[in-house]
This record gives structure tokens, C-alpha cells and sequence, in this order.
């Protein structure tokens, strides 16, 4: 039996054959799965955020699904239909691309504000209702939404309350030119994705995910966070800051992060390193930061700077 | 980069100013060595400077230095003024004499030549250190800081005196250190100015450093608070005597012309003294007042001599006591005159020695075949003199106009007098009614007038200003000499004939083991004191003591009835007898005092001894902060054991916080919302381990993961007694 540092990287280490020089984004996306979290990629197209899911799926041998959304997809598009079905006199539930282990939403502000609910519902309760029927959605469960940049035209932003549902919010980047090289070099002869053999079982990770919550948060750890969330809510550039729910994906992403790097303790640097991914959808700014080109991200960076991390065993407690 | 060093005419400033402070340099050491030539040493550190400047290749320039140092010792140590066969051949063979002095280790069979060269060499090798400085470095603080300790330490331990010197070198120091931070600035900042914006920049700084010495020349000055170090410093070295006593030190001098100024205690042992009671030791008197001091008027009679064993007659009568009483006085110091007491008898030496008295200063020279002597010790026979209460009770005032003229030096009085000193005197005296009465009143009203006796913070007067008006009205505070000299003073302003006196006090009786008084007594430097004699018609001369603290009086025979002499009583108990407490033994008295009256007398010790006591304490403040400021460097040599030897969980935990504080201390700091891995990982880099990353994931395990029990600090101390030694290097 592997210890769940060396599953994890042996997992990292086989998405990276297709996904040159994200380990970054790779492990992120890994630290969401295992807390139970989704993600939201928020990228210009063709830098490989299919490739990714697709990748991570074969890896831990789940079912891959991929919703791509236009303005006029429905809601029944997403979650499935009961279709009438005369040989039998009754109706038969399709099930929706929904129904899977890992999903790409692909461009998810594009569709109108009802599909997208429909799939954040989705999302939040691991399952789904059709005509009165609720039905759980298999194990594990893990959604990639990707969306335009806002100021991409024809998009339809997603609210406040829907982003909150996403454990993190990952921006994928261009890879850099000694990178894309490669990417050439390697997509010259063969497509890599389709080599790729899946490293651990569906139930090593659920496996996984169950030691997730077994990953100690001191009370020095729970207290920095806090005050980190709080921070948010003060800042005279924020209209809406860090909710609780904000705070305990810290906390879980942090664990996540720690079972990741083969530690069965969260440190002030696992919460650093995922407070901009949390923290980032969850800021929502006033509109002087916009004129002052202050964003989420810089403002949760300057919250990390002047926070004290704590480096003492809290006394009297 | 067209750098503010390619400016020729900035560079050319700078390299005047560097002369300047060199020439400033070269000055007290040519005057101290009493070394010639000065204006071509000047020229060699010239030519050197102004070959630095334009930038002579090292080659050319040292063949230029190295004939110009052959010329100098051509010219300076032989006839000749130029090179010939002989000069050179003269300083060829003086070199080898050096060289075989030097390798014999013979240092002083080395040549006045040969210590010129060595000169040379040291004004080359500073001519290039600061060439180094200011055209690389940039910087000149040090060596601006350096000459001014240079020259402050020159000024109070030597004769040099540096009080324009060092007005010119701050001036020439703040220049230079102004133009090269300028220079600096512009480098750092990557500016390329014209010589015109330069002179923009600059003329400020020279109008400012022009105007604030101006300021600083006009304004008033305060008065040193500790006047002069080196008495103080030369009386730990155990150096006394009296010589010719150096400013500010308590001793017995030769010079009185100008009195005033402050004292240092000097405990230094002039003689010890085996005699009954302790006596006043006359030395000499004085009798022409200058408003600055004491002067000796021309020499009225020849002086007489005496033999071993001869009654010597002074100007005091031996009191009537059946028995003569001995002293004998073993010398410490040596001194070519003898201490005598009052009422002098007879004085015994070695048989060849006889005695001089000079009437005028009452002034005794042991001669040995005419030739001054100094005694090592001294016998001596007397009788101390005692005055008729009756006589004193009849010494009228009108008796005062009938005196011989011999008195009149001893009425003297300068011109320049303020006419408030005669008043006070006049109306101090006011309601006495004898001479006798009046003496008195002039000397006990120091006692009574907010008088104060102290050695320090004692104002020398200016040139329009009178030492007793000063001392009278002005500052009323002071030591012997102020007191003595104001009574001596007001009492001549009365008419009374009056002469001021030098020699020692009683000094210290000593106690055998028992604690039992001896006869012996002990004198030091600090003794050395001043008073008074005064003439009291029909009576004679006697002796007063006008200086607060101190006891010496005359006997005074109380042979009137018992119902007159109430007013007299208090008087008569004033003997010198038992070892008052005098101003500098209290030093010692206070450290061997025991039970209530220490507190007091250890504030007085305190009082008496303000700059030695502020030193200390300054001192011993600056060491404090000095250690706390540094405790970087010696805190892990302290850490180190003490956490080697602790165990326990709570060990690790600590040590390792402690070392954050010293990394901290080091230089390292570690921002707010830095955590410590990162830390951890920029210390590792920085000293080039792996031990930081590893003890910090052993401190979170720790501390985050709540696991304390698996951290063993045995196999952690190594790593960490690294580090924390690394803090202090």
C-alpha cells in the first residue's frame, strides 16, 4: 500500500505527460477533488484546460463527461430527461452528460442563467431531482467549469451566490515558449491523452478523500484563517467579502494541500498558497478598486503580507 | 558612465581640501617631534596628492616621491644642496648602518635619517589611503573623525594647542564630507550633471557650513563641565608630585599668578608627618594681589641663614609652653624648601645643610653648599605660639595708622578693586570693634553667607573681572585659594595688614591595627592648601582660617576674667587636632564608613567627586546599551550551553523561537506575513544549510501538527547550535 503522498504525485506525475509545465494547476485541481470541491478554470481557449480534465480523468480511471455550453442549452440538456416511451407506457429518465465522475463544463457563462443553476445545483448537492425523482450522482464527483474572461463579449457573468459554490478559482495561463515547444514536439506524431493509463483506482480516491478530513488544522491554523476571511470583509476596497463557507474551503483545500505534500498537518504556508485560489471568486470588489485596477488577487496578496502568520503554540486555549 | 569623478574641477576641490586636513595633520606631529623642514614635508604630500589627481602612472610617481625624499635627506643631512658622489655615498652608508641596527634588533642605533624615511613612508602610505578614500570610496568620515580625535587628544594630553586647528578642521571635514556624499548620491542615482548645476548644489553646502561656523564662533560658549581629564587620568597612574603642577591638579605649586579654575582630587603621598597634634605646614606666604592672583613684591631684606640646631627666627614668637614639641617630616615628594610649623624653633638635617630664610615670603631653603637641596626628612622643634586674649582685646583701630611702613605691602590693594568688595567688607565688620573683632567677623562670614566649598565647576575670571568680586558676588563657591584670598583681600580693604599663605593642612591621622589614634600623620596632594595671617598691632602676626570645613586656628591664651571672655568662648575649642573630615580624604572616609552617617557621607563623596561619579555612570549606562545593541554577538555563546544541557518537550520549541529572535538580531527579518518555511528556506540560502528547512519542519510538526512528542531536540541541538553561532559571526 502507497502512502497517499506517493498515489498523488504518481497521479500529477501521469496527468503532467500531457500537461507540460502546470504542476501548479495540476496539483490544485487534485486538491479540489479530494476535498470535494469543483473548479472553475477561467481561461481563453486552447491552453488545454479539456486536455486537463480529460487527463485527470484517465488517471484515476473515471468516467469523463463534457457539457458544452451555448446560449441555447437547456437545463434538461445538462441533468438528463425522462423521455415518454410508448413500447412501454411509461417514461424513461436519459440521464443528462451530468451523471458522471468528472465533468468539463466547458464555457459555462455562456448559457443563460437557468442552465447554469441547473448545473450548480448539481454541483452542491451531488445529486439530482427530475420530475420528483432525486437521483445521486456517482462517486467521485468532480465538476471543471471553465468560463471566458468577463469582458469577453456575450457572456452571461454568473452571480455572487453560484460562484461560491467552486472550492477554487484557477487561471491556466500560457505555458511558456521553451513549454510550447515541447507541446509541438510531443503532439507531432501521437496525441499523448490517448496513451494515458489510469494510475490509481476510483477507490483509492475515495479512499483518499476520506484521509482528507482526517488532516489536523491547529487552532493556530483555524485562527489564521479566520482572520485572514475577516480581513477580506474590511477592506475598504471589497463589497463583499469571504464568506464562512469561504473559509472552510480554505480549510479543506489546506488539508487537501497537506495530505498532497505527505503531511498529516496543515501549515501556515498551505493556507498562503491556497488563499488566492479561494479567496478570489469570493471578493467581490466596489468599483473604485476597478478604476484603481485593484483586483481580487492583489487585494488577498496584501491581506497575506500584513497578516501575522502565527508562529506560537496558542497558550491558555 | 560620464561619472562625478571625471569632473576635473570637482575632483580638484576635493583633493585642496584633502590637503588641507592633512596639512592640519602634519602640523602638531612637525611642532611635538620638533621636527624642521615642514613646508617641504607639506610639498611631498603635495606633489604626492596632486600626482594621485592626475592620475600619474604608480611608477613615474614613486620615482618622483623617491627622489624627492633622497633630495630632502641631501639637503636636510649634509652640506651639500644637491646630488653628488658624496651625498649619495653618505646615504648609502647610512642605509647599511640602519640595516644592520635593524637586523640586530638594535632599534636605538637607528639614524635620525633613517626615521625621516620611515616619516616619508608613512605620509606616503596616508597620502595613498586617502587618495584610496575619496577618489574610490568616496567617503571620508573615518578619516575626518579620526583627525579630530587626533587633534582633541593632542590638545588636552600635549602642549600643542588645537583650538583654531580644530575650527578649521571641522570646516574643511564638513566640506569634504558634504562634497563626496554629493558625489556618492550622484552615483547611486546615476545622475550626469554639468560643472554648473554642480556649483548649484554645492554653494549651498558652503554657505552653510560658512554660516553655521560663524554662528558657532559668535554665539556664547558654556565652560568645559570637566575641564581638564589629565589630573584625573594621571592620579590613577600613581604619578604626583609636584613639578610644575599641571593645571587643575591639587598639589603644591609655584605659580599663584592666576588662580581660579577646577580641581581634581589627587591622592598622591607628598610626606608623613610624627607629631603630637596635626599642624598647619607653612611654606611660603605671598603679598601682592593682582585681581587675577598672588604675586611676591621686590625682596626688602637679604635672607638670613641658619645652622642645623639654630633658633630660627621668624615672625612668630614660640608660645610660652614649658617643653618645645618635636616633629619629625619624612618626604613622599621632594621639595626644595621646608614645611615648618608655627612657632618654628629649630630645624635638624644632615650637618652640611643650612637653612635660608627669606624674609619676604617667610619662605625656609635647605642649601647644601649653596646649592638648593631637597630634604627626605626633617626634624623639627616648636612651640606653638599663643596669643593674649587681653593683647587681642586692645588691638583698636587707630592702632592701624601708627603701623611701620613695612606693612604697607601687606595693605596692598589693586586699583581695579570693585568698590562693592570694600563695601561688603565695611559692613561686614560694621560692628566690631577691634581688629581682632574684625578679622574674626571677615572670617566667619563665609560661613554664614551661602558659601560652599567645592573643587570643581570653579570659573578661572575673565579679563575685566576680579577673582574675589567673582567669587564674592558672582559665583560663592570655591576651595581654599577663593576663600583665603577674599578675606586677605577685604581685610587690606579695613587697612589691616594681611598676607596670604601656602603650604599643607593637617592631613590624615593615621590608626594603628586597634583602631587607636597614632601620632603619625599623613599629607597628601590633596592637603596642599592656602589661608591667612594677619597683623594684629601690639600683638603680631596670626594665623585665620577662612576656608569652610577646615579647622586651623590660633591658641589663644584666656587670660582675661572669667566675666568678659563670654564673647570669646565659642572661639577657643577650634584646634586642629583630630583628623577633620577634609575634603578629599571623605573619598576613603566614605568607603570605610559603617552605620548613619554613611548615606550622608556618601552623598557628599558623590557631591565632591560629580565628574568622576557621572563618569562612572555614563560609563557604565553606554556599557549597558552597548551590550544590549550587541547582544547578537554574545547572546549564542550564552544560549548555546544553557540549551544544551535542557530536555523536555517545551526544549526544541524555545530554542527555536530564540533563534528566530537572534536571526532577527542577525539582520534577517522576517516579514509579518512570511511563514516560517519560507523563512526558513531564504535563511538556508543565505547561510548556504539545509539546517533551517529541517529544524523549521521539525517546529511545525510541532507546533501545527500538535505532535511536540516526536520532535527530539537531542537530534536537533546540532543543527541549531549551527545556526545561532552562524547569528553571532
Amino acid at each position: 500500500m502507497m502512502n497517499p503522498k506517493e498515489q498523488l504525485s504518481k497521479v500529477i506525475d501521469n496527468i503532467e505527460k500531457v500537461i507540460i509545465g502546470k504542476r501548479d494547476i495540476v496539483e490544485l485541481s487534485m486538491v479540489a477533488m479530494l476535498s470535494h470541491g469543483h473548479v472553475l478554470l477561467e481561461d481563453v481557449p486552447g491552453v488545454g484546460k479539456t486536455m486537463l480534465v480529460r487527463a485527470l480523468a484517465k488517471s484515476v480511471g473515471a468516467d469523463f463527461k463534457r457539457i458544452q455550453f451555448t446560449p441555447d442549452l437547456l437545463p434538461s440538456d445538462v441533468v438528463g430527461v425522462s423521455i415518454y416511451n410508448p413500447k412501454d407506457m411509461e417514461f424513461n429518465f436519459r440521464p443528462g452528460p451530468i451523471m458522471g465522475n468528472i465533468i468539463l463544463a466547458d464555457e459555462i457563462n455562456r448559457t443563460s442563467p437557468k442552465t447554469q443553476s441547473s448545473l450548480l445545483e448539481a454541483m452542491e448537492e451531488a445529486s439530482v431531482t427530475i420530475d420528483g425523482v432525486t437521483m445521486q450522482i456517482p462517486k467521485p464527483f468532480f465538476v471543471m467549469a471553465t468560463q471566458n474572461p468577463i469582458e469577453y463579449e456575450g457572456t452571461y457573468p454568473l452571480p455572487e451566490a453560484q460562484l461560491d459554490r467552486f472550492l477554487l478559482k484557477i487561471k491556466m495561463g500560457y505555458p511558456t515558449a521553451k513549454e510550447e515547444m515541447e507541446v509541438l514536439n510531443r503532439s507531432q506524431f501521437s496525441t499523448p491523452i490517448e496513451d494515458l493509463e489510469s494510475v490509481i483506482s476510483l477507490e483509492e480516491l475515495l479512499e483518499l478523500q476520506r484521509q482528507v478530513k482526517n488532516i489536523k488544522v491547529d487552532d493556530t491554523i483555524r485562527s489564521y484563517i479566520v482572520t485572514l476571511a475577516r480581513q477580506t470583509r474590511n477592506d475598504p476596497y471589497v463589497y463583499l467579502g469571504v464568506s464562512p463557507r469561504g473559509s472552510i474551503a480554505l480549510m479543506k483545500s489546506a488539508q487537501a494541500y497537506a495530505l498532497l505534500k505527505g503531511r498529516d498537518f496543515v501549515t501556515p504556508d498551505d493556507v498562503q498558497h491556497l488563499a488566492k485560489f479561494v479567496f478570489g471568486h469570493r471578493i467581490m470588489l466596489r468599483s473604485e478598486a476597478r478604476y484603481d485596477g485593484i483586483t481580487a488577487e492583489e487585494i488577498t496578496e496584501r491581506i497575506l503580507t500584513k497578516t501575522k502568520v502565527p508562529v506560537q503554540r496558542l497558550v491558555g486555549q | 558612465m560620464n561619472s562625478i569623478r571625471k569632473s576635473k574641477a570637482f575632483m580638484a576641490i576635493l583633493y585642496v581640501l584633502v590637503f588641507l586636513l592633512l596639512a592640519e595633520w602634519l602640523t602638531p606631529v612637525i611642532t611635538l617631534t620638533d621636527t624642521g623642514h615642514k613646508t617641504l614635508f607639506l610639498v611631498f604630500i603635495g606633489i604626492s596628492l596632486a600626482m594621485a589627481y592626475f592620475q600619474v602612472h604608480w611608477g613615474i610617481s614613486a620615482l618622483v616621491k623617491t627622489f624627492y625624499i633622497m633630495w630632502f635627506l641631501i639637503l636636510g643631512y649634509t652640506d651639500t644642496t644637491f646630488f653628488s658622489f658624496e651625498a649619495l655615498g653618505f646615504i648609502l652608508a647610512d642605509l647599511r648602518v640602519n640595516l644592520e641596527a635593524l637586523f640586530a634588533q638594535d632599534w636605538a642605533d637607528t639614524t635620525d635619517i633613517f626615521r625621516t624615511v620611515l616619516f616619508f613612508s608613512l605620509l606616503w602610505m596616508a597620502v595613498y589611503l586617502i587618495h584610496y578614500w575619496v577618489s574610490f570610496r568616496l567617503s571620508i568620515f573615518l578619516f575626518y573623525i579620526l583627525t579630530v580625535v587626533f587633534i582633541a587628544v593632542l590638545d588636552t594630553f600635549s602642549p600643542y594647542n588645537g583650538d583654531t586647528a580644530i575650527i578649521r578642521i571641522m570646516v574643511i571635514g564638513l566640506m569634504l564630507a558634504g562634497l563626496l556624499h554629493l558625489a556618492r548620491w550622484l552615483e547611486s542615482h546615476r545622475i550626469n550633471e554639468t560643472i554648473n548645476r554642480l556649483a548649484a548644489y554645492t554653494i549651498p553646502l558652503f554657505l552653510m557650513v560658512a554660516v553655521s561656523t560663524a554662528l558657532a564662533l559668535y554665539l556664547p560658549k558654556a565652560g568645559p563641565v570637566w575641564p581638564d581629564p589629565v589630573p584625573y587620568i594621571t592620579s590613577f597612574s600613581g604619578e604626583g608630585g609636584p613639578g610644575p603642577a599641571s593645571i587643575g591638579r591639587i598639589g603644591y605649586g609655584v605659580d599663584d599668578s592666576e588662580l581660579g579654575g577646577s580641581f581634581m582630587a589627587d591622592n598622591t603621598l607628598a610626606f608623613r608627618a610624627e607629631v603630637e597634634d596635626g599642624q598647619y605646614w607653612k611654606v611660603e606666604t605671598k603679598d601682592t594681589y593682582t585681581t587675577k592672583g598672588w604675586e611676591l613684591s621686590e625682596p626688602v631684606a637679604e635672607p638670613v641663614l641658619y645652622n642645623n640646631g639654630d633658633l630660627i627666627e621668624t615672625e612668630f614668637q614660640p608660645g610660652s609652653e614649658e617643653e618645645s614639641v618635636n616633629a619629625v617630616l619624612e618626604m613622599e615628594l621632594e621639595f626644595p624648601f621646608v614645611l615648618y610649623p608655627y612657632g618654628i624653633e629649630t630645624i635638624q638635617m644632615e650637618e652640611e645643610i643650612r637653612y635660608s630664610y627669606t624674609p619676604i615670603d617667610q619662605k625656609i631653603e635647605p642649601m647644601l653648599n649653596g646649592a638648593p637641596y631637597e630634604p627626605d626628612a626633617v626634624e623639627l622643634q616648636f612651640n606653638e605660639p599663643a596669643y593674649s586674649l587681653t593683647g587681642l582685646r586692645e588691638t583698636t583701630i587707630d592702632k592701624l595708622a601708627e603701623l611701620p611702613p613695612e606693612f604697607d605691602r601687606y595693605k596692598q590693594l589693586p586699583e581695579e578693586l570693585p568698590q562693592r568688595v570694600r563695601d561688603l567688607a565695611a559692613e561686614i565688620t560694621a560692628d566690631s570693634e577691634t581688629v581682632y573683632d574684625k578679622a574674626r567677623a571677615v572670617e566667619n562670614y563665609f560661613e554664614r553667607d551661602g558659601f560652599e566649598y567645592s573643587l570643581t565647576d570653579i570659573p578661572v575670571p575673565e579679563e575685566d573681572q576680579d577673582y574675589v568680586d567673582q567669587f564674592l558676588f558672582e559665583t560663592k563657591r570655591g576651595y581654599c585659594d577663593n576663600f583665603s584670598t577674599s578675606m586677605v583681600v577685604m581685610l587690606r580693604s579695613l587697612d589691616i595688614p594681611a598676607r596670604w599663605v601656602k603650604g599643607f593642612n593637617e592631613g590624615e591621622q593615621l590608626e594603628d591595627e586597634n583602631g587607636i589614634e597614632t601620632d603619625v600623620y599623613q599629607i597628601t596632594n590633596n592637603n596642599a592648601h592656602s589661608w591667612v595671617e594677619a597683623y594684629m598691632p601690639d600683638v603680631g602676626w596670626m594665623l585665620f582660617e577662612p576656608t569652610i570645613g577646615f579647622t586651623g586656628s590660633s591658641q589663644i591664651d584666656f587670660d582675661l576674667d572669667i566675666e568678659t571672655s563670654d564673647s570669646e568662648e565659642p572661639e577657643t575649642p577650634e584646634r586642629p587636632q583630630q583628623p577633620e573630615l577634609e575634603e578629599e580624604d571623605e573619598a576613603a572616609a566614605a568607603a570605610e564608613a559603617r552605620g548613619p552617617g554613611m548615606w550622608e557621607r556618601l552623598g557628599e563623596y558623590v557631591a565632591d567627586n560629580r565628574g568622576a561619579v557621572l563618569f562612572g555612570m555614563v560609563a557604565s549606562i553606554l556599557a549597558a546599551v552597548l551590550l544590549f545593541v550587541k547582544r547578537q554577538k554574545w547572546l549564542p555563546k550564552v544560549l548555546v550551553p544553557y540549551y544544551r544541557r535542557r530536555k523536555g518537550e517545551q526544549t526544541f520549541e524555545k530554542a527555536y523561537l530564540r533563534l528566530l529572535k537572534q536571526l532577527d538580531l542577525y539582520g534577517i527579518k522576517r516579514e509579518d506575513g512570511q511563514t516560517l518555511m519560507s523563512y526558513a528556506r531564504y535563511i538556508d540560502s543565505f547561510f548556504g544549510t539545509k539546517e533551517m528547512t529541517r529544524l523549521t519542519a521539525s517546529y511545525e510538526q510541532s507546533v501545527y501538527g500538535g505532535q511536540p512528542e516526536t520532535v527530539e531536540w537531542s537530534e536537533l541541538k546540532e543543527s541549531w547550535e549551527n545556526l545561532i553561532n552562524r547569528t553571532s559571526s
